[in-house]
């Protein structure tokens, strides 16, 4: 190396004045940058917890991130006549032929077991169904389940005979039972699946009837639900039946 | 001048300014990577990320006052289909239909902004708590229940009532109801941060202040 050259690389050496305005510049913008993001980080959800089980366009049915949800497809279903009878797979009931009135799910708190076919139909419409054991649940922790459910759109609370736990929550095509009332995922449930319009028919549908059509004060009652044998006799039908007045082979003839 | 720096170069020989040299190029790469960092965030913020908070007033207006129309509409239903007095009726189905589609709207705006339709946790108007030093509005607002909200038993006499019986209570109900709701329309109108928030706030104020004077007229006119 000649002196020459010595000199240049020298001179394009970088001043140490250089390198601590850089460094100055990048601690500032950094920090900047930074203040800016975890400042937007903390404009926290009304509860963190509950913030991952509200649903969005990458996650549709977040309800499958909760233990113990079962989910099921209703393919076909029809309107029952009146009095007929429906045998479900699920009890309580999660979807399927349903009658043609649903039950008022505006928040009603029902004293009294209602007929399963008409809530099924609240639940095609958006509603969440709390259903409980009145033999296990009552007294206070009943009360923690009405305060979740009276005067909130598209739910509905009802005690139901014969219930094998404490606890079944319903949405369409969904179920998760529990042994607690105050378990956790009772929350994430509601989140995740009232009125979410990726898992449930009819979207917009109401939850109001008219009070001739269905009063929430005298319901229909509830009746213990048909045996699967019955299935085909008259008045009772299965849950996928599809419409009968349209059988399957008439289109194909057309 | 090169004979001024000769010795101290000398001192100090070829690797400081290697590693300046090193210093520098990483500096510039934190640098680069600083800007693609800040410009990706941007980015984000622009697209759809610069939605309203989830506790931020407009997320709470949409929700509570969702719940409060679902029961305004539950009332009038009633009223439409029951009564027999053909002004009731009319004002019935106005309130009906008019508030079906403004809770279509607030549901819409909830869902878009990835916000849960309902409160889940929260105590109802906990989004009027904000902004502190707010003479009058910061206290006491957050409530298990709505102001004008009906109960279920006061739904339960209007589902059963008939004839001017009905009228009456429908009015008064639905009275009560309006001026309920005007404080939370108040404030989402002057504190939302999205302008069709504090648009839609705002004609809903309008409209039922008016129909709170409409509602006092009819009780009037009922005795």
């Amino acid at each position: 190396m000649t002196d020459q050259e010595k000199q240049d690389n020298q001179d394009r050496a970088p001043s140490w004045k250089v390198i601590a305005g850089l460094t100055v510049l990048l601690v500032v913008s950094a920090g900047g940058f930074g203040y800016a993001y975890f400042a937007d980080r903390t404009e926290a959800p009304e509860d963190p917890a509950l913030a991952a089980f509200v649903p969005s366009p990458s996650n549709p049915d977040p309800s499958r991130q909760i233990p113990g949800v079962q989910v099921v497809d209703f393919p076909n279903r029809t309107h029952i006549k009146p009095g007929e009878r429906v045998v479900y797979t699920f009890r309580p009931p999660i979807g399927g032929s349903h009658d043609r009135t649903w039950a008022t799910c505006t928040g009603v708190v029902y004293e009294r077991p209602v007929r399963s076919e008409n809530v099924v139909h609240s639940l095609e419409h958006g509603a969440v169904w709390i259903a409980y054991d009145p033999r296990r649940v009552d007294g206070e922790s009943r009360a923690s389940l009405a305060t979740r459910v009276d005067g909130r759109p598209y739910t509905l609370l009802s005690p139901v005979p014969d219930l094998d736990v404490p606890v079944a929550l319903q949405s369409w095509g969904h179920q998760l039972k529990l042994d607690d009332p105050n378990d956790q995922r009772l929350d994430q449930f509601l989140t995740a699946l009232r009125q979410n319009p990726n898992t449930h028919p009819e979207v917009g549908a109401t939850c109001r009837v008219d009070a001739d059509e269905f009063d929430p004060q005298n319901p229909p009652p509830y009746e213990a639900p048909p045996a699967t044998g019955q299935i085909g006799t008259l008045g009772v039908r299965g849950e996928n039946d599809a419409r009968e007045e349209r059988p399957e082979t008439e289109e194909g003839e057309g | 001048m090169s004979q001024g720096r000769l010795p101290i170069t000398g001192s100090v020989p070829r690797r400081p300014r290697a590693v300046g040299r090193t210093v520098s190029i990483a500096l510039a790469a934190m640098m680069v990577l600083l800007i693609g960092a800040i410009g990706g965030y941007v980015l984000a913020k622009a697209q759809g990320l610069n939605r309203p908070a989830p506790d931020s007033v407009d997320i709470g207006f949409l929700q509570d006052m969702s719940i409060h129309h679902e029961q305004a509409v539950d009332m009038a239903t009633r009223a439409r289909s029951a009564s027999a007095d053909p002004g009731v009726r009319r004002l019935a189905f106005d309130i009906e239909t008019g508030q079906i589609a403004q809770i279509g709207r607030m549901q819409g705006w909830l869902e878009l902004w990835q916000a849960p339709v309902q409160p889940i946790s929260r105590a109802y108007m906990s989004w009027m708590d904000q902004g502190g030093g707010h003479q009058g509005s910061g206290h006491g607002v957050s409530m298990e229940a709505m102001p004008g909200m009906a109960s279920s038993e006061e739904l339960g006499r209007l589902r059963t009532a008939t004839g001017a019986q009905l009228d009456v209570l429908f009015l008064q109900l639905m009275k009560r109801h309006h001026e309920g709701a005007l404080p939370m329309l108040r404030y989402a109108s002057q504190r939302a941060t999205r302008p069709e928030v504090r648009n839609l706030a705002t004609q809903m104020l309008r409209a039922q202040s008016s129909e709170v004077e409409l509602l006092r007229e009819l009780l009037a006119e009922r005795g």
